[in-house]
């Protein structure tokens, strides 16, 4: 299947100074592909720029083909989804109003729901297992359960690409578990395109098809989880000291034996 | 069965709400007009808008005091609580408003100045010109305030700077109200402190076209504002174009609260007061209920607090600014001291 997103030569950054370089991939349909990389290698910075929320400092972005740049927002809101990391000073927002302003692209002038949208807004909720938050507001919420409704809010959004910024954060085992799940029901079942980061490398191992592993300003490496974390490349990544990653994990991840 | 009760309950939380503002509005629109040196009944009332009363005093008191004054005070006070509402929006900030923030003190100024100006070459300003130079000031502040929210991210430190343009702005006003002919004075100083008397018909028409255009303006934005609550990049995400969308938030609130400055003079605290009352009346922050619920409770506001302006220490009138400082301070302050509690309940 043709590329669902394509990067050429890109550099990315806030303001002038690009943070990567001369960086490019490709994310296809059903395709599940993760950031790795240390805090502030320009991973969220990548992510903004592939959701056209930051402008490329150089290079070019394709979403199906056409320039990123020349598709304009409302369309743009069909087809690219996002779940960001940062806290909003949100008052008196619930959870299902929350959800529900994920059907924004597909509401009318008031935003009001159609039963359609209501039904989606719902099994969105069900999926991520935020039912029972519907009623309670955003403030009052755990971090843990806001991620998560801020997920059930991206999918009810029916993109084909999500874009998804450390959505594991925040949660406890049991949720990062059930994420996995989703992510992988999503890929398959509906065939969207998730590009994500995330700092769990077991989890981004379990669930991506390729990661990007992020360093000095470009991709540091490419490959299938059993080809990026090996301990001497996520140690190289990450700048461990080789003896001190062995010692405290042993030969982990499994999967470089 | 829970579920449908809360959702039940929310409704009628949501009707009740409306149904009392619409109540305390209309009682506290009949109570001004009523009310005055010269008594009118609601029965004569009714006989002069039907135009089958005789008796002249009451019909001229009513149609071109009375009436003028209630109208200005409902339409203005609600258009100041619209204001207020869009500043908090366009800031993602619950203390934001035009007096707090400034603006309304800048188109004071120019209302100021161009009052002087003209008048010393015996020229009255109409309706229209007054509300375009009020708009020029607030803009003008509007713009500093921006210039400084650019510059650091810190709300708190955005509200201290609007308080000080504020002051700057009074204070200049001050200096050229100081220096001006006595006949001017007369004029600018009830104006500067804030009132809603000797509001003309002619002034409540401009007042009236204004206010409603701007109103469904902001109505019809209501979609994506409720989007902006979870901040730019998601409402962007959503497809608000973002640069029209914060152009008509400063453009609407700076007009509204330019229209109040330019015919009342400067009326504090309604702006930020207002909205978090209804916040907390209706339990929601949706923008397409707020904003009607932000008219109708600055509209009841501002009417409730011209009745204690004109009726506390009758016949002397006190500002209107005075009545709804009184109120409305105590409202910000319990709202800072409550927010700087949660926050640090999070914190810890």
């Amino acid at each position: 299947m043709a590329e669902l997103l394509r990067a050429e030569n890109l550099s990315v950054g806030y303001g002038k100074t690009p943070v990567l370089k001369g960086v490019s991939f490709e994310v296809h349909p059903g395709e599940i592909v993760t950031l790795i990389g240390s805090n502030g290698s320009g991973k969220s910075t990548l992510l903004k720029t592939a959701a056209g929320l930051l402008k490329p400092l150089g290079g070019e972005i394709f979403l199906d083909g056409r320039k990123l740049g020349d598709i304009g927002e409302a369309e743009l809101s069909r087809h690219v989804s996002i779940l960001l990391t940062g806290q909003f000073r949100t008052e008196y927002m619930t959870g299902k109003e929350a959800v529900s302003l994920g059907r924004y692209p597909y509401t009318g002038r008031f935003g009001i729901l159609s039963g359609e949208d209501r039904e989606k807004v719902k099994s969105a909720m069900e999926l991520v297992k935020v039912g029972e938050l519907e009623n309670r507001y955003l403030q009052h919420l755990s971090d843990g359960q806001r991620q998560r409704v801020m997920l059930a809010r991206a999918i009810c959004q029916e993109s084909a690409l999500m874009i998804l910024d450390e959505p594991a954060t925040y949660l406890d085992i049991r949720y990062e578990l059930e994420l996995l799940e989703i992510l992988k029901t999503l890929a398959k079942e509906r065939g969207t395109a998730v590009f994500m980061s995330m700092h769990e490398l077991h989890l981004a191992g379990a669930v991506s098809d390729r990661l990007l592993a992020i360093k000095n300003g470009g991709i540091f490496r490419e490959g299938t989880p059993e080809e990026i974390l090996t301990g001497e490349c996520i140690a190289e990544l990450y700048d461990i000291d080789k003896s001190s990653f062995f010692k405290s994990f042993g030969e982990y991840p499994q999967k470089s034996r | 069965m829970k579920e449908t009760g809360e959702i039940k309950n929310e409704k009628f939380r949501i009707i009740a709400g409306f149904l009392l503002l619409i109540i305390l509005v209309a009682f506290f629109f009949v109570l001004g007009l009523v009310s005055g040196s010269v008594a009118i009944a609601p029965g004569q009332i009714l006989k002069i808008l039907f135009g089958t009363e005789s008796e002249e005093v009451a019909r001229t008191i009513l149609l071109t005091i009375r009436l003028p004054r209630v109208i200005a005070a409902l339409v203005l006070g609600g258009a100041l609580a619209v204001s207020g509402f869009l500043l908090q929006t366009f800031f993602s900030n619950p203390i934001a408003g035009p007096f707090v923030l400034g603006i309304s003190s800048g188109a004071k100024l120019t209302v100021a100045l161009a009052m002087i100006f003209f008048l010393q070459r015996g020229v009255m300003l109409g309706s229209w010109a007054m509300a375009l130079t009020a708009f020029i000031g607030s803009m003008l502040s509007m713009g500093f305030v921006l210039l400084i929210a650019g510059k650091v991210k810190s709300m708190s430190f955005l509200v201290v700077c609007g308080v000080m343009t504020g002051y700057l702005c009074s204070a200049v006003t001050d200096f050229i109200v100081t220096f001006a002919e006595d006949s001017d004075i007369v004029n600018l100083h009830g104006w500067s402190l804030g009132s809603f008397s000797g509001i003309s018909r002619g002034n409540v028409h401009v007042i009236c076209i204004i206010v409603s255009v701007c109103l469904l303006t902001s109505f019809m934005l209501s979609k994506p504002m409720d989007a902006w609550r979870l901040g730019e990049d998601y409402a962007k995400n959503l497809g608000v174009g973002i640069p029209l969308f914060r152009a008509a938030l400063i453009i609407l609130s700076s007009l509204l609260s330019a229209v109040v400055t330019a015919f009342a003079g400067p009326v504090s605290f309604v702006g930020i007061a207002v909205p978090h009352l209804m916040r907390s009346l209706l339990k929601t922050a949706k923008p397409i209920l707020m904003l009607p619920a932000s008219f109708l409770g600055g509209a009841a506001f501002c009417l409730f607090s011209d009745l204690i302006a004109r009726k506390l220490f009758a016949p002397a009138e006190i500002s209107i600014s005075s009545v709804t400082s009184l109120i409305g301070a105590p409202i910000v302050i319990y709202l800072m001291v409550s927010r700087g509690r949660t926050k640090g309940a999070e914190n810890g």
